[in-house]
């Protein structure tokens, strides 16, 4: 987190939960899109999209046992 | 699947006044959270609802989630007499905002956006600050989660 610089930032309000959250953000994902231009950002977001699609296409299947 | 590219498009080449927000808002700051729509807040005035219904009728905008059938009918009356309407189109499903939790309109947000091109247009984005601050407002498990992450990329930036 970053510390205040003589006073002129404020300490962020630190939320329980959120910090609780933050310990399972995955960083190494982070620091690997913070490389990209934003249209590869965008680009990646709908490569994941199609595997969530074609996951839960999977996995509709396997439910009705075909 | 939504075509992130091309709701952009129509959006600013019909000249629609818009400021990305929410999921693709955080994507756009590095995020790797995946998010299915675009989120938009859009200003609220008669020439930007003519914008709006320009750019999404070719696209045939109805309610997400709605049963087929019902009397929607995309036209600068329906815009005017609601708020914000989650939407799915032929190139995505899309959430036209008028407000957002913590936020304001258009207006409010616009001073704390930032400028930036995607995919070759122009447009506006909620900065990251703000964006956590609007995200910490809107308070629901999946907002407090996404702020664990963008408070990250803040801290690693």
């Amino acid at each position: 987190m970053r510390e205040p610089l003589n006073g002129t930032l404020k300490p962020r309000y630190q939320d329980p939960i959120v910090e609780l959250y933050k310990k399972d953000v995955d960083r190494t994902l982070i620091r690997h899109n913070l490389t990209l231009t934003v249209d590869q950002r965008f680009e990646q977001l709908m490569r994941l999209q199609e595997l969530a699609i074609e996951l839960r296409r999977a996995g509709k299947e396997a439910r009705l046992g075909r | 699947m939504t075509d992130f590219p091309q709701l952009i498009k129509v959006l600013v080449s019909s000249g629609v006044e818009f400021i990305i927000v929410g999921g693709a808002a955080a994507i756009v700051h590095g995020a790797a959270r995946l998010t299915e729509d675009l989120d938009v807040v859009y200003r609220r005035n008669d020439q930007n609802t003519a914008r709006l219904i320009v750019a999404l009728e070719s696209h045939s905008p109805y309610l997400r989630g709605a049963p087929p059938g019902l009397p929607f009918r995309w036209e600068p009356s329906t815009i005017r007499n609601g708020l914000n309407f989650t939407l799915i189109t032929d190139i995505g499903a899309i959430d036209l905002l008028g407000e957002i939790t913590g936020g304001g309109g258009y207006e409010d947000l616009l001073p704390d956006s930032i400028s930036l091109k995607v995919f070759g247009f122009d447009c506006w984005c909620l900065d990251l600050e703000k964006l956590i601050f609007v995200k910490r407002a809107a308070g629901r498990p999946k907002d407090l989660e996404a702020v664990a992450e963008l408070e990250s990329i803040l801290d690693e930036r």
